[in-house]
């Protein structure tokens, strides 16, 4: 390449890339991720890309929670008033990550209202759009499952009448309701159950139908809110 | 991607929305650090079960669905088990409707000042979700 020419920092640079490129072709890569086209009236007001950034923020806050959380009755309570008390902007994490839940869930639905609004739902998208509908559950998800883990009052109460919601399900609502509690009531079960969903299965779950998302939307390019149905 | 045929109403995803969005990010940034900075998360006093405290709520966004299956005894007329019932069967027929909403608006128009029964159904269920979250909430 034009190796000589460049000045210091563009040189090393251009020979990055061109170690990849050699290997992996990474600026085609990045030019097919980058390099796209969207409607200029597709008015998005950028609320799905706030939901993702909202959910890193989220994976982040979280994990330096789990540093500290303690899963079980005895310590969840003190964990927290631990984290809150003694742990270096402890509390800050924990603040972050709550307000953040409540965030996301407005963003997911701001998110899905602008869709529904400018009927970016229609064909071609139905796809795009189920799958939004199985991120917008596990959000809410999330918010379920996480508000039991500090073990207040309110934390205890609140999983107790949620999960009575489902016993009104006709026929299996009761086995649901004793699936979700993992027994009768809310106990040290429950309190491993959410969490063992909170951290593991709804992380995962979230992460794959966002990249379906997300490729699917690339695929397509964004709808043109005044154009009528696309073939 | 045949959007691709009216090149003058196209806009480049990156730089230009790219730095709109992450501008948008450092704005939310911005608003979740202040929001934990002055109404850190609260924690009321350790679970106990055998206290069950005045006004047990779940949490706001699944109040709306809570207070409806409370509502939902004005169905009694229609028999004991219709309350219940009816109080959870709506909700999840309303659930089912939105997941399977582009297949049941096949209209090809897509512009909003086009379909205005969606915007009122849209713009009624959202007033009743509002109006059943607030009602929970204050009483
Ligand atoms: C965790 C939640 C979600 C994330 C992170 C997310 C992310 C995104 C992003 C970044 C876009 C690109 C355009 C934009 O920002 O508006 C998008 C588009 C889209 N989303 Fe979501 N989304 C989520 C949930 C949903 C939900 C709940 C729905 C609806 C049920 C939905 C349906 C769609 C559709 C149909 C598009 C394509 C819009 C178009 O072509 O103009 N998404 N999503």
């Amino acid at each position: 390449m034009t190796q000589s020419t460049r000045a210091f920092p563009r040189r090393w640079f251009d020979a990055t890339m061109d170690w990849f490129d050699e290997r992996i072709a990474l600026r085609q890569l990045i030019a097919a991720s980058l390099h796209v086209v969207i409607p200029r009236r597709a008015h998005t007001y950028y609320l799905g890309g706030i939901t993702l950034f909202l959910f890193a923020s989220q994976a982040v806050t979280g994990i330096l929670l789990s540093l500290y959380y303690q899963p079980t009755p005895e310590s969840a309570y003190n964990s927290i008033l631990y984290i809150m008390n003694q742990v270096n902007f402890g509390w800050l994490m924990r603040s972050v990550h709550a307000w953040g839940a409540n965030l996301m869930i407005i963003f997911c639905v701001l998110h899905l209202l602008r869709v529904a609004v400018q009927g970016a739902y229609k064909k071609p998208r139905e796809i795009t759009w189920m799958v939004g509908m199985g991120l917008l559950f596990i959000t809410l998800g999330f918010g379920f499952t996480g508000y039991l883990l500090p073990w207040d009052q309110r934390a205890f109460w609140a999983t107790t009448v949620g999960t009575e919601i489902a016993s009104a399900v006709p026929l299996v609502g009761e086995a649901i309701r004793d699936f979700l509690r993992a027994g009768a009531d809310v106990s040290a079960l429950t309190l491993s159950r959410f969490l063992g969903v909170h951290m593991l299965i709804l992380p995962a779950s979230l992460v794959g139908l966002l990249l379906v998302h997300l490729l699917i939307i690339h695929q397509q390019g964004l709808a043109d809110p005044h154009a009528t149905e696309e073939q | 991607m045949s959007d691709k045929s009216k090149p003058k109403n196209l806009l480049p995803f990156w730089p230009h929305y790219v730095l709109s969005e992450l501008i948008a990010w450092y704005v939310i940034l911005g608003i979740l650090v202040t929001l934990a900075a002055f109404l850190p998360a609260g924690l009321e006093d350790r679970a106990n079960p055998l206290l069950t405290p005045e006004h047990v709520k779940p949490e706001w966004y699944f109040l709306s669905v809570y207070q409806f299956l409370k509502v939902a005894a004005v169905f009694s007329f229609l028999g004991a088990d219709a309350p219940r019932l009816l109080g959870i069967v709506i909700p999840g027929i309303a659930m089912a409707a939105l997941f399977f909403l582009p297949f049941l608006d096949r209209g090809p128009k897509r512009p909003a000042r086009q379909r205005p029964r969606m915007l009122i159904i849209l713009v009624s269920v959202l007033v009743i979700l509002i109006g059943l979250t607030l009602w929970g909430q204050y009483s």
